[in-house]
């Protein structure tokens, strides 16, 4: 069953798939264990010390399940459709987050947004990394991803479109703990996107964390998840994958679904780095595509975007 | 709501077919005209004889007519009023139609020629060769001691035009017996008058057929089996026969003009009617020497 | 949105583009030529192919985007063509307000001569067999606010000759007219480019254009479509659309600035005669093939009474007309004497014919298996032939045009390759059905109004009686006449 799934390229693998697969396991595992301000607050990282490379937020078997996409990643019919569908909406919230108010003192250079440089972080196949080189406001894309699988698709990918070439696009095989951060807050990144990632690290919080600091003061950390509630259990689980199957079998597990107010209380308890989150919840609607609706971001998939301000 | 809805529609639907002159049709307000008429406000005529009936007017003349004419067949008059309150408002249209979509048709309609005893030289044509259209027209005449003058003249068809067309077929009627061969005994003219149904679609011709119930048995046994078949498929088959313009054939060969209007003729009547005459009689005879040997 | 700056940066830079060639210099040395790298390839300088490239260039969002323009034809002939003000081309559109506020939109109406542009305001359709009618008219007080338009007749030479105008005005677009199509392959890969899904046009004279997106407005015998191994399915009609420019005998009962469409329904197709300025008319007359090569033999004199005679006389009369050699003017003459008619309700009467614009044109029509594939995306006759009896071909392809120009600014807004089909998409989705269902009612008011005799033609009657009895019917229909309503074409 495993190895079947490994192949086929609609198959993910997860950490724990029997945890999904099985239904009424969430409701038992929710009340034994302690719910919704688990993950952010009471895991303890790996790791606390950023220089440290060889520590990692990045499960083995998400990556190899990952891998296993690589080659229908840039199938626009294939299983990453969705993702495919969702990426404008990526660009819309980065650009309501950038042309919203900044919070930062008035002292603190801003992002120019005509010559804006991001780090994409778990790019996969390079669906963000590749619109955001296209936008004619972007000044550099740096990519990662912790697999060389997907990256060599990515790289390829990316050749089949010359406007892509010349430096404006660089992919690296790094995680984020091994990337190296740039000494100089002014060289960090304008926009950092964490898109469809952070339900797929064991450690969310450290993740966070360390992801933020390569975020430069006035730039913005843009990430897209999912709500851990009924609904979405409903949906991502058991509607899209076991019953449907428009999204591969195991690519979600519901335990590692983070609350969007769970973000907002870990970013808030950073002591003033941050400003004051922005959400955008969408929804999937078979046969439109995803679609914002107001007040989702509790329910379902969502963005969330926060400025760095110190 | 927001457009103007206009009542000439229907109206105009029926008068656009380009049936009824020009005159009439701009000069009668076409949707009221119908329900309104009086003798008061009886439109102008459309042409010389002319007499604009309402519907209701031309339904109870339809009625009229045809219920006098089974009564009396002979009422020449009267089977021409039910003709053309029945011709209106499709048939006779079809027919000017067939006319029109004839080179030879639209030539008689644009001359218009009335078939008269003094149209025609009638003894030019007892002069013209034995099996000629025209010697057998006015042998037919002299046989039946009628005359081209007998036929009553059209009233009550609106359309100038289309009442030519009912002048005219009533006016050919006595060359279609010519063509056919068929006589002015009730049973030829019933056998006549199944051909013109079939050949014409006039609602009158057809009906005229029921006449047939009026045969007697044997005569009517010999219209089922041989004239109604004859007269169907020959109506059926043939070109239309308004479209012949008489006047210029009546030099030609009545076998050659039937041959080229798709008609075979039919078995002699009067012959037929003698053979089986001679055939009683021979049987009676028979009959009377066989009980003299008793 | 920063539209300010995003012109400022080519899609494709510059220095890519110099540095791809160079390299691919290097790798092929010994080829004749390397293809140039365009974001758009259009093939077809036809209505559809120029307002989609004026849209483009008019938009700041798609401004930056690289264009070719592949024709056939002298452009520079198209872009001067000028005519005396009482001659008129005799191949005219309708333009409906809503492909009229597009054109205007892009920046383009502006430049075609809007003196000879002529608006409408009334039709007049009706049954050449059963006389039932429908009139397009506005009650007093009751014209919507959009305007009583109800679409506008124009020479498709002014319209191309003014996107052209407007096309030279924005500037931009790499041109290459008067050139054959040679073939159209697919890209290689070298070392830093892999182009193996990219379209290469390749032109006749050894220029070679790399497309990102290859559009194909290329005509009902569109070379991109066959490329893109997309089936064009549908049938002829066995007819012909003769058209003519026609002198009346004067500017049309309303005067001036109340004009009115002519359309009859006779069994072999529809006759239409749409006005243009002044006293003239076009006119569209879709009948038999043997029927067209008569009338275009026709002479003058007898061609304008065959074309009076067909809104007026009898099918039965014109069927007789249509196997005269000659002499259509004297039986039209007589039969005229004995035809009733309504004259406002039809046409005035037309008294001559300009000289060389009787010409004739098979109708068929054609639809697209779909109209989008990877890197290619077809619009307007390439995508679609249409029966022309609701005057809608040219505007189906406006129609597609804004759609994909819609797309193409989404996709470049949110950087996607406007190349992909998931860029195409949303064009393909929201052209497709209705250019399906428009394709179908007019194929099946073709076929309705085809047969001469039986149950149908009373049954059409009364449906058409009853569509012009209904107000609110008949101005739902008004207004999607003159685009002004809810969407359902």
């Amino acid at each position: 069953m495993r190895s079947s799934l490994r192949h086929a390229p609609k198959a993910f693998r997860t950490a724990r798939p029997v945890a999904c697969g099985a239904i009424g396991a969430p409701w038992l595992q929710h009340t034994r264990r302690q719910p919704p301000s688990r993950k952010l607050s009471t895991t303890t990282p790996t790791y606390h010390n950023p220089s440290s490379p060889t520590s990692s937020s990045v499960n083995e078997t998400e990556i190899s399940h990952f891998s296993a996409l690589a080659s229908s990643w840039w199938d626009p019919h294939g299983p990453s459709r969705p993702l495919h569908l969702m990426n404008p909406l990526r660009h819309d919230f980065i650009q309501a987050c950038l042309s919203a108010p900044s919070t930062t003192s008035p002292t603190t250079p801003q992002p120019d947004p005509n010559a804006l440089r991001y780090l994409d972080v778990g790019c996969g196949g390079g669906i963000f990394a590749e619109s955001a080189a296209r936008l004619p406001t972007t000044a550099s894309v740096t990519a990662i991803d912790p697999s060389p699988t997907i990256l060599t698709v990515a790289r390829a990918h990316a050749k089949r479109d010359p406007s892509l070439g010349g430096g404006k696009l660089t992919y690296l095989s790094e995680t984020i703990e091994s990337l190296a951060l740039p000494a100089a807050p002014a060289d960090r990144f304008d926009v950092v996107s964490v898109f469809e990632v952070v339900e797929h690290v064991d450690y969310p919080a450290a993740f966070l964390d360390r992801v933020g600091e390569f975020v430069r003061p006035g730039g913005w950390l843009v990430l897209s998840t999912i709500a851990r509630t009924w609904t979405s259990w409903l949906t991502t689980n058991l509607v899209a994958e076991d019953i449907l199957g428009v999204v591969p079998k195991g690519t979600h597990d519901w335990y590692k679904y983070i609350n969007e107010e769970e973000l907002r209380a870990h970013f808030a308890g950073k002591g003033g780095v941050w400003g004051t989150p922005r959400a955008m919840g969408v929804v999937f609607v078979p046969g439109f595509g995803w679609k914002e609706v107001r007040g989702s971001e509790k329910i379902g998939n969502y963005f969330l975007g926060v400025q760095r301000v110190g | 709501m927001e457009v103007t809805l206009r009542r000439t529609a229907a109206a105009i639907a029926r008068n656009n077919n380009g049936l009824r002159p020009a005159a009439a049709a701009l000069t009668a307000a076409p949707s009221s005209r119908h329900f309104s008429l009086s003798s008061l406000t009886r439109p102008p005529p459309n042409y010389p004889g002319h007499v604009p009936l309402t519907r209701i007017e031309k339904a109870a003349l339809a009625i009229g007519s045809g219920l006098m004419s089974l009564r009396d067949p002979r009422r020449g008059d009267l089977i021409a009023a039910f003709a053309e309150a029945t011709a209106t408002p499709y048939f006779i249209y079809r027919l000017r139609d067939a006319m029109l979509a004839s080179p030879t048709g639209r030539r008689i309609l644009r001359d218009r020629p009335r078939i008269t005893s003094t149209s025609l030289n009638l003894p030019h044509l007892r002069s013209l060769p034995p099996g000629s259209v025209g010697r057998t027209y006015v042998a037919w005449l002299d046989r039946e001691g009628v005359s081209p003058d007998t036929r009553s003249a059209v009233r009550y068809i609106d359309d100038a035009e289309c009442a030519y067309v009912m002048q005219r077929y009533r006016e050919c009627h006595d060359f279609y017996h010519a063509l056919t061969g068929l006589p002015v005994v009730r049973e030829g003219e019933v056998a006549l008058k199944a051909f013109e149904f079939a050949n014409t679609l006039l609602p009158m011709t057809g009906l005229s057929v029921f006449a047939a119930a009026t045969l007697k048995r044997s005569e009517r046994k010999r219209f089922g089996d041989i004239y109604l078949p004859w007269a169907l498929r020959n109506g059926l088959r043939a070109a239309e026969v308004i479209n012949v313009y008489w006047e210029e054939q009546l030099e030609r060969d009545v076998g050659e003009l039937r041959r080229e209007l798709g008609v075979e003729p039919p078995p002699d009547l009067r012959d037929i009617r003698k053979r089986e005459r001679e055939e009683r009689r021979r049987r009676k005879e028979e009959q009377a020497a066989r009980d003299g040997g008793v | 949105m920063n539209t300010a700056i995003r012109r400022r940066s080519a899609y494709v830079c510059r220095s890519c583009t110099q540095s791809l060639q160079r390299q691919l210099r290097r790798t092929y040395a010994s080829a004749t030529a390397q293809p140039d790298i365009y974001d758009v390839v259009c093939v077809g300088g036809g209505p559809a192919g120029l307002s989609l490239l004026t849209a483009l260039r008019a938009n700041p969002v798609t401004a930056h985007l690289r264009i070719a323009l592949v024709e056939a034809q002298d452009l520079a002939k198209t872009k001067s063509w000028k005519l005396p003000p009482n001659k008129f081309s005799n191949r005219c559109s309708s333009l409906t307000p809503s492909s009229a506020s597009f054109l205007d939109q892009i920046g383009a109406w502006s430049h075609l001569e809007r003196d000879r542009v002529q608006a409408y305001q009334e039709m007049q359709v009706w049954d050449g067999v059963t006389g039932a009618r429908i009139e397009f008219d506005w009650a007093p007080g009751a014209a919507p606010a959009a305007g009583t338009t109800i679409a506008y007749m124009n020479e498709n030479l002014n319209l191309t000759s003014g996107l052209l105008k407007r096309i030279e005005e924005l500037g931009g677009v790499s041109v290459f007219d008067n050139a054959k199509v040679e073939k159209i392959a697919y890209g290689e890969e070298t070392e830093d480019v892999d182009l193996r899904e990219w379209p290469v046009v390749h032109l006749s004279g050894g220029k070679q254009l790399s497309a990102r997106l290859l559009v194909g407005a290329d005509g009902a015998n569109s070379p991109v479509r066959s490329f893109a191994g997309i089936e064009a399915r549908g049938w002829d009609y066995n007819r012909h659309g003769v058209v003519a420019t026609l002198e009346m005998e004067g500017e049309g009962w309303g005067g001036e600035h109340l004009k009115t469409a002519y359309q009859r329904f006779l069994p072999t197709g529809p006759v239409a005669m749409l006005p243009l300025p002044g006293n003239h008319c076009t006119l569209v007359w879709s009948t038999t093939p043997t029927n067209a090569s008569r009338l275009k033999s026709l002479s003058a004199k007898d061609f304008i009474a065959t074309v009076n005679a067909a809104f007026r006389l009898s099918p039965t009369d014109l069927e007789y007309m249509h196997t005269q050699e000659s002499g259509q003017a004297e039986e039209y003459s007589w039969r005229l004497e004995h035809t009733p008619l309504d004259y406002r309700t039809i046409p005035q009467t037309a008294v001559g014919v300009q000289e060389g614009t009787v010409a004739s044109f098979p109708l068929k029509l054609r639809h697209a298996d779909t109209y989008i594939a990877e890197r290619v995306a077809l619009v307007g006759d390439a995508a679609h032939t249409i029966h022309p009896l609701a005057g809608q071909g040219l505007n189906q392809g406006q129609g597609d045009v804004q759609s994909l120009a819609k797309a193409i600014e989404y996709a470049v807004g949110h950087g996607q390759d406007i190349g992909v089909t998931m860029a195409l998409e949303p064009y393909a989705s929201e052209r497709y059905a209705a250019n399906h269902l428009l394709l179908g009612v007019c194929d099946k008011l073709h076929k309705l109004y085809s047969v001469g005799s039986g149950p149908l033609v009373p049954l059409r009657s009364v449906g058409l009686n009853a569509v012009n009895a209904l107000g609110p019917l008949k101005s739902f229909f008004m207004n999607q006449a003159a685009g002004n309503g809810i969407k359902v074409f």
